[in-house]
């Protein structure tokens, strides 16, 4: 299914998928204020920034069209606010706005398209973000592709009797009730999940099977992109 | 033979007031099978759910000389291996061999012990093949055999299956009976399939509305019950009737 697109990426192999995941959260961070105190109107750092990104993406052997576009995701909610700060004459924030989310969503899909998802939390945690903030993390993840699934089996019932040759205003009413279903049966599903982990003995932590290590390339990886990233921002 | 589990007396209520156990005794001696039968809603489910405090009812429950409470939770359920009846449930990790693996890491085995049960229990389970595979990308009936190669890797004492043959084809449900014949842990299977329950246990208990109310040689329960697909009223001709327009 694709949903899982991201975690299949997780799995393969690239220098930067190698990396420890502490210095890949630690770049990320770095990069993430790089691009977010850059100036709006600095066209050659933001497209420097943009061009380490692509980098990136093509050192970790992902397809750059659909990274790009799932970073897309993004834009609805930061072309809202774009439109509203054009619309008061703020021209330079709205576009500033617009690119600077689309680059740190891109930035972070990179990360999580390279670090499978268990490996991904220990690193948080490791780096002393609250064990409940990362469990509650790794339950959303997972209850995504739940309620992901669970909409997908809905919607292949609802064009099996004919539910997108309807009308559109009985479609709209009848996707707000199976919107409400939906939920009740992810719900459902979630609970089921969740026994099946505590019969397995789960007791609050996802172990990831290659325990984290924090390699001396992995420091020399951090200082390269924080370097090459606070060299950029002073062009 | 000495008992694995022993129930005394269990009574559990939903949080809407539905009563779905009223007290129930049973007992499951070492290395015995016995299937658990009964409509859709008797109770079954909710009974092994009690067996390693997923859900928890009043009364009392020992597995394997331990009294199930907080204190021992952890060890019950490592010695309780429950295969559920959707095994996609079952099945989260992002691979086979690391789904298999999670159990042993939760009982605090190291990396590469755990790797090496989950290894021994695919093996076992005729999944040697598939350990870097996602477990969506598996049939149904390899689903099925990975989940319960995940328990398996826990090294249980007992084993529970809630619908085993649920989604599988006469194929998979005989690949699945040979391999089950061929543990040695005590079980428990709660089944609609009276064939296949006869293949592997010598016992049955049938449930109704939430009490145990008959336990017995498991032929002698399906006949008393009624409870075979043999026993159903022989199909109406709906050949002609199947043409109506409705």
């Amino acid at each position: 299914m694709h949903h899982v697109l991201l975690d299949q990426w997780s799995h393969r192999t690239s220098p930067l998928h190698a990396r420890d995941p502490r210095a890949k959260i630690v770049a990320l961070i770095v990069f993430l204020v790089v691009l977010a105190t850059t100036r709006a109107y600095a066209w050659l750092t933001l497209g420097m920034e943009a061009a380490l990104l692509v980098a990136g993406v093509l050192i970790a052997n992902l397809p750059i069209g659909g990274l790009l576009l799932r970073a897309m995701a993004v834009l609805p909610f930061s072309l809202t606010f774009g439109v509203v700060s054009w619309a008061a004459g703020d021209h330079v924030r709205a576009i500033g706005l617009v690119e600077k989310s689309y680059l740190s969503t891109a930035a972070v899909l990179l990360v999580i398209a390279t670090t499978p998802l268990p490996l991904l939390l220990g690193g948080f945690e490791a780096l002393g973000i609250p064990r409940l903030l990362v469990l509650i993390a790794q339950f959303l993840y997972r209850y995504l592709f739940v309620v992901s699934e669970q909409a997908q089996h809905s919607r292949l019932a609802a064009a099996c009797r004919q539910g997108n040759q309807q009308h559109r205003r009985i479609r709209f009413k009848a996707a707000t009730g199976a919107v409400a279903v939906l939920f009740a049966r992810s719900y459902y599903r979630a609970e089921g999940i969740h026994r099946a982990m505590m019969a397995r003995g789960f007791h609050g932590k996802l172990t990831a099977l290659k325990p984290l290590r924090f390699r001396t390339s992995d420091g020399l990886f951090t200082l390269a992109i924080a370097g090459l990233l606070i060299l950029v921002s002073t062009q | 033979m000495t008992n694995v589990i022993e129930v005394r007396n269990l009574s559990f209520q939903y949080e809407d007031g539905t009563k779905a156990l009223d007290n129930v005794n049973f007992t499951l001696a070492e290395g015995e099978t016995v299937a658990l039968l009964g409509a859709n809603g008797s109770g079954k489910t909710t009974f092994i759910l009690q067996l390693n405090g997923i859900l928890s009812g009043q009364g009392q429950i020992t597995i394997c000389g331990l009294p199930l409470g907080k204190d021992t939770l952890r060890q019950i359920r490592a010695k309780i291996g429950m295969v559920f009846q959707d095994s996609d449930e079952q099945l989260f990790m992002p691979t086979v061999l690391e789904d298999v693996a999670f159990g042993p890491l939760n009982q605090g085995l190291s990396e590469q012990l755990a790797v090496e049960r989950a290894k021994l229990a695919l093996e076992q389970a005729g999944l040697g093949h598939v350990l870097d595979k996602a477990p969506y990308h598996l049939s149904a009936g390899e689903k099925r055999r990975a989940a319960l190669a995940g328990v398996l890797a826990m090294d249980p004492e007992i084993l529970v299956l809630d619908e085993p043959t649920t989604f599988l084809d006469p194929p998979a449900q005989r690949n699945l009976l040979n391999l089950l014949s061929n543990l040695p842990q005590a079980k428990i299977i709660v089944t609609h399939n009276t064939r296949f329950a006869s293949a592997l246990a010598t016992r049955a208990g049938f449930f109704d509305k939430g009490r145990l109310v008959g336990e017995g040689p498991i032929d002698e329960i399906v006949r008393r019950y009624e409870w075979s697909y043999s026993a159903l009223p022989e199909a109406p001709d709906l050949r002609y009737s199947a043409q109506r327009r409705f």
